[in-house]
């Protein structure tokens, strides 16, 4: 779902400070209740015994658990991505090539699961890589293995856990995006005797450009700065940086690294955020 | 083109069941008629969710996150919905620069705002577990209020209020009779959305609960790890049912999808 450009409705009034009065309340709220909290939670990573140092940080990326954890986090993210790239293409064109009422009715189908707690969404892997769940029961079953295998609590959970909460994201991205190609240009490239990879890749790709790079850009940011996946499906042995943040502060009282940590991860969600609106803007172009 | 074509349905077969199956196994779970949690279950019936509205502990969350989702969904349209009016029909200076501010609080992950709020507003101000929950999530769904509000207000045309104003009708008035009315179901739209996040959020009050106050999904997680009756999926089919039934009823009546 490509993010409209909002806001774009003429003023009509002159009279600037009924504006500024209307808009004051909520200004102000969000800037005492959010802004300020999260600053001085921010510079909480900067200081030291003295005042203003990086210390913090050069602590943090020398302990090599958190350097795991930071790692982990962005090859997931990666991963996830990827294979949400992979998966929503096919699927993408699968609905766009159907017919006009089902195109709705598939959308709607993919668009579901985002309505619903991500809890609940990740509650069902448990039932079904826990030791005694349905996949071990399969695998048994067939004899495919003596015992039953650890699924759970592993990067492999949570790698399937964040396609399944994020893919709807990149499907019905690149849906609008290929939803907006003129409908003769496959066709024609088809009838100039390109073959299915090349019309793939020089031609939907290229032209699906801008919705790819927004639905990586949202798959990847709620990938690095999810929790209740990793914490469900990974526990303390998959640490992703949302479930550290929260191990740190709730068993170690540990600001300072709480503090990096979401330093870290706001620098990733804004740099994200801002890629996509460049892309997004581009777009009107 | 037919082998495409059949490979691309199956794509989208294998990809549906993916992302549905899931429910299907969580509603088959919480139906089982045994003991423990298991997929396939054993017999189907049901007690376990006939017995999930009589846990005390769930019932008591579930409270809690049905009160804060209205109550922080209300606020968050009180300063929101003037607030979007304001900057989008007065020539306001900054206009760009306040409406950032306003949608900021997407931008950053719930759990740092949670965090944030625990250590410098909450624990100085000495607030209240349920108020500094309704805080965190007004300002949770404040950024979803002015954002579908405004798409709401761009839609509707000005003509009708200038000649309104023209006419000699008060802003207030104009605004009362004219764009309210108009704007309705943006509002109503933005009531839901506002709600049904406010209802699933778990990171914003991870650090915000206390001991018996929380709120349903935190409940619910919390419970999963030592909880192996088939409650807890029983609860989350219901709840997925539950936002499932207010979106569909909001999209056939409203057309919701407009507004996201």
């Amino acid at each position: 779902m490509a993010p409209q450009q909002f806001g774009a409705g003429r003023a009509v009034f002159d009279d600037r400070r009924i504006g500024m009065a209307l808009a004051a309340p909520a200004a102000l709220f969000v800037a005492l209740a959010f802004i300020l909290p999260v600053a001085v939670l921010l510079s909480g990573g900067f200081q030291g015994v003295d005042g203003w140092t990086l210390a913090r940080f050069a602590e943090f990326a020398e302990e090599p658990l958190y350097r795991e954890v930071f790692w982990r986090t962005v090859k997931l993210g990666a991963l996830v991505t990827l294979t949400s790239a992979v998966l929503g293409y096919a699927t993408a064109l699968a609905i766009v090539d159907a017919g006009p009422t089902w195109k709705g009715r598939w959308s709607g189908l993919v668009m579901l699961p985002l309505m619903i707690s991500p809890v609940a969404r990740t509650y069902a892997w448990i039932v079904l890589l826990g030791r005694t769940g349905f996949v071990n029961q399969v695998i048994t079953g067939l004899g495919l293995s003596a015992e039953p295998l650890r699924l759970l609590f592993t990067e492999t959970a949570v790698f399937i856990g964040l396609v399944q909460l994020f893919l709807p994201l990149m499907v019905l991205s690149l849906v609008s995006a290929l939803e907006n190609l003129p409908a003769d240009v496959v066709p024609a490239a088809r009838v100039l005797g390109a073959r299915w990879p090349t019309v793939f890749f020089r031609v939907l790709l290229p032209l699906s450009r801008e919705g790819l790079v927004i639905g990586g850009t949202l798959v990847f940011t709620g990938s690095v700065t999810a929790y209740i996946t990793p914490a469900v499906l990974g526990g303390s042995k998959v640490l992703m940086l949302e479930t550290l943040l929260y191990q740190r502060v709730s068993v170690a009282s540990d600001f300072a690294s709480a503090s990096v940590i979401a330093l870290i991860l706001i620098v990733m969600s804004v740099v994200t955020h801002a890629l996509l609106k460049r892309a997004s803007s581009a777009r009107k172009r | 083109m037919n082998g495409m074509r059949a490979a691309g349905a199956l794509a989208l077969g294998a990809v549906l069941l993916f992302l549905l199956g899931p429910f299907v196994v969580i509603a088959l779970a919480g139906l089982s008629a045994g003991e423990t949690l298991a997929f396939p279950p054993q017999g189907l019936s049901l007690r376990w969710v006939i017995a999930v509205f009589g846990m005390e502990n769930f019932r008591a969350s579930f409270w809690l996150s049905l009160q804060l989702g209205i109550g922080s969904t209300l606020l968050a349209l009180l300063l929101g919905v003037p607030a979007a009016y304001g900057l989008a029909r007065y020539k306001v200076p900054g206009r760009e620069a306040i409406r950032t501010v306003l949608i900021a609080p997407l931008i950053v992950p719930g759990i740092i705002v949670g965090l944030a709020l625990l250590r410098h507003a909450v624990i100085p101000l000495d607030l209240g577990v349920t108020w500094a929950l309704t805080l965190a999530h007004t300002v949770l769904v404040v950024p979803y209020a002015v954002r579908v509000v405004t798409a709401s207000l761009d839609n509707l045309r000005t003509d009708v209020e200038e000649a309104a104003v023209m006419l000699g009708a008060t802003r207030l008035q104009s605004f009362f009779r004219i764009v309210l009315p108009n704007i309705r179901s943006g509002i109503i739209a933005a009531f839901i959305l506002g709600f049904v996040t406010s209802f699933n959020q778990v990171p914003v009050s991870l650090f915000l609960t206390g001991p018996g106050i929380t709120t349903l999904p935190i409940d619910m997680l919390t419970s999963m790890e030592f909880v192996y009756d088939p409650s807890i999926a029983a609860l989350s089919a219901l709840m997925a049912l539950l936002s499932i039934a207010i979106v569909a009823v909001a999209e056939r009546a409203l057309g919701l999808s407009r507004y996201v």
